[in-house]
């Protein structure tokens, strides 16, 4: 027999877990299995006629696509860490603009960032393999003029690719600093000008400390995704400068090695939780979900 | 209509998906591998030359008991590859034709871009017992995936009372090949060679070889295919292999000579369908095609440029072939469809457009007198392809010699998933940059 306090000390008790059983439940049904049964996946050996998978516990086929595609894996790595940091510069001038000289129009300018992402990221991504083509509006104006040689392309290159990802993820990069930047405290500013600080000095060593937790998020909000996509590439890359998500797609959609493609998803998933511990080490775990 | 409110009613409108479910026969699984097992026994009968007809077996999918029972719907889904029908106007006049003589709506739909991914795509269905949407597809001998389709029973085997005008107006290349022997599950659809195309104003003294795949004077504009089957043949040939009697050793071999085309910078890329964008566009001057592509290029005078060469080592041959797939809801309809594209008036619209190796060569004869309502349309054609029909009966790239054709070359039949594998194992990697 229980008595009536404890049972409702109990009830308290559970009521957080009650509260949250449906994000739990979302959680559990739709990312824990899905990832458990991936990671099944890569231990198995499938069908390329059938489709269907056999678990066999290979566990050879882990190193044997890493150690296939790591070429594609070094050209992710490096196409979207490119990406991400001519992302930061460029919208960093832009986010640190708005924060301090955007005025009551705030709202209107980061709206105006946004504006081109409304449309969907294929088309966006499309378009711009109709700009850059080689019979397309830009190249034919500047060959035109001779301003280019005649055998010169965009379409097909490593530099179309990082283009491509850093127009694509520009949003994502802005936002999380645009925060950072907000949320200083104006009265620390004028703190470090009452004494003496130029605005050199005050940008280097106030400005700049105080966001480095939103430079991070926006580094690993812009990096994870551009580390894994293979629409820019597919769409805007050629032969020589394929990425890793390019071939999982592959393997997934096309040659039906359905292990090798979830092995290289699982590395894939390894190295971004590599960087979000980093983060969490360096700069505490409560952090990240404010620029989320 | 449309706003029937009936929460906690009981008598009223049921979801009609409900009513499908309830109403129509479903294939449980079990059902599914019974027919599957059964479909094999009749299969293995057969080889061993007994009538398969027996109590266990008569109603089994694709024999001529179950064919018999079968009853026309008035419409087909046929999927296909694109730009591979006469067009005018957005319609097809040679669907048109079919629909109104037969009655039968023809839904043509050109979804079919690589064998590999449209696989993908009907095979969860398949697996599952279901209906693919498409009662005819459209898939080439040279990949594995029309190979799984028979060895996992996925396929109809044909109505052999169905194939009048294919019995006697097929030609010798698609009657009874050697993937499909007896054409128990296929008939074709088209052929074509994969060859060379170049471009004649760029490239002077081409010669009849295959070695200007590997000639260094055209180090960066030379295109290869990027179809892994299409490349280790090319391969084959180039170091003298026939690729039908090839060795697993001889793709190795084959495989060390594309890698090195690779890295002494001879190769612009490997392309998809795109290479031909790539060849009007001057990109590439020399590179691996499909026959008809480079005859559709020439119809267009802008282009008259690219030229086709059937190397001395031989032109690798394939087969787009039309099959109906398991569960197929209007297989009869599928039936007189696919035999109606035998008739040569009929074949002779569609060749005037396409240009392509036609499977039925007295559609030669229709395309130079034609007999029948192909007279109207084909005059009505006329200004779309701007040339007169008789270029296309005479073309040999369209109904060739039969020199042509021996000097042609066959893929090779894999015997196993493993030679497959062995098989991708050596080419995907040059073609995916690793």
């Amino acid at each position: 027999m229980s008595s009536p306090p404890r049972r409702a000390a109990w009830r308290k008790g559970l009521a957080p877990y009650l509260l949250s059983s449906p994000a739990g439940l979302w959680l559990l049904l739709l990312f824990i299995v899905p990832l458990l049964i991936m990671l099944s996946i890569t231990l198995k050996t499938c069908s390329p006629a059938s489709g269907q998978c056999v678990m066999t516990w290979n566990w050879g086929e882990l190193p044997h696509v890493v150690n296939l595609y790591r070429t594609q894996f070094v050209t992710s790595l490096i196409f979207a860490a490119v990406a991400t940091i001519i992302d930061l510069v460029i919208s960093f001038p832009i986010a640190y603009w708005i924060a301090f000289y955007g005025g009551r129009r705030k709202n209107f300018f980061l709206i105006m960032l946004l504006v081109p992402f409304f449309v969907s990221f294929i088309i966006r991504t499309l378009v711009w393999e109709f700009i850059l083509s080689n019979n397309g509006v830009v190249l034919t104006f500047l060959k035109g003029n001779h301003l280019l040689p005649s055998g010169f392309h965009v379409l097909g290159t490593g530099f179309a690719v990082v283009a491509g990802l850093a127009y694509n993820y520009l949003p994502f990069t802005a936002l999380p600093l645009y925060v950072a930047l907000e949320r200083i405290d104006r009265r620390v500013l004028n703190a470090a000008y009452d004494l003496y600080a130029n605005r050199r000095v005050a940008f280097m060593r106030v400005i700049l400390p105080l966001t480095v937790p939103g430079i991070f998020a926006a580094f690993l909000l812009t990096f994870i995704p551009a580390f894994g996509d293979y629409v820019n590439q597919e769409i805007l890359g050629g032969t020589a400068n394929t990425m890793i998500g390019t071939v999982i797609q592959n393997l997934f959609l096309i040659d039906s090695d359905y292990a090798g493609g979830a092995s290289l998803s699982a590395v894939l998933l390894v190295i971004s939780l590599l960087g979000i511990w980093l983060y969490a080490k360096l700069l505490g775990s409560r952090t990240i979900e404010e620029y989320l | 209509m449309g706003h029937v409110e009936n929460e906690g009613s009981q008598s009223g409108a049921i979801d009609p998906a409900l009513w499908r479910g309830m109403t129509q026969r479903r294939f449980t699984r079990r059902q599914a591998m019974g027919f599957a097992g059964a479909g094999l026994t009749s299969a293995l009968l057969a080889t061993y030359g007994g009538t398969a007809v027996q109590a266990g077996a008569s109603s089994v999918i694709g024999s001529a008991k179950w064919w018999k029972k079968q009853k026309l719907h008035h419409v087909v889904n046929f999927a296909n590859w694109p730009y591979y029908i006469d067009v005018l106007a957005g319609k097809h006049p040679s669907l048109e034709h079919f629909t109104k003589t037969t009655g039968i709506k023809v839904n043509y739909l050109e979804v079919v871009q690589d064998n590999a991914s449209f696989y993908q795509k009907i095979r969860p269905s398949l697996a599952a017992g279901q209906y693919t949407g498409y009662d005819i597809v459209v898939l080439t001998n040279n990949n594995p995936q029309l190979g799984y389709m028979v060895q996992l029973d996925w396929l109809i085997p044909l109505d052999r009372s169905l194939m009048t005008n294919f019995n006697k107006f097929a030609g010798p290349l698609v009657k009874s090949p050697s993937w499909d022997p007896g054409n128990k599950y296929t008939m074709a659809w088209q052929s074509g060679w994969t060859a060379i195309g170049y471009n004649n104003k760029q490239v002077k003294n081409p010669g009849t070889s295959i070695d200007i795949l590997f000639d260094k004077k055209y180090a960066g504009k030379v295109g290869m295919l990027s179809d892994p089957f299409e490349l280790g043949s090319v391969g084959l040939l180039a170091i003298g292999v026939e690729p039908s009697k090839s060795t697993e050793s001889d793709w190795a071999k084959a495989a060390k000579k594309l890698h090195q085309q690779k890295s002494d910078g001879i190769v612009a890329s490997y392309y998809d369908q795109s290479y031909i964008q790539h060849l009007k566009n001057g990109d590439i001057e020399v590179s691996m095609c499909y026959s008809g592509d480079i005859f559709q290029a020439d119809l267009n005078s802008k282009y008259k440029d690219l030229t086709l060469m059937l190397p001395k080592e031989g032109a690798m041959l394939w087969t787009d072939n039309m099959c109906i797939p398991k569960y197929s809801q209007n297989p009869l309809d599928a039936m007189t469809c696919m035999d109606y594209f035998y008739n040569p008036q009929t074949e002779s619209v569609v060749e005037y457009y396409n240009d392509y190796i036609c499977p039925v060569p007295d559609a030669k004869q229709e395309l130079l007198r034609p007999t029948g309502w192909n007279k109207a349309a084909l005059k009505s054609l006329q200004p779309e392809i701007g040339l007169p029909t008789s270029v296309t009966a005479n073309s040999l790239d369209v109904f060739p010699s039969t020199k042509q054709v021996k000097a042609s070359k066959s893929y090779y039949n894999f015997k196993s998933q493993d030679e497959i594998d062995a098989w991708n194992n050596l080419f995907l990697p040059i073609i995916q940059g690793a």
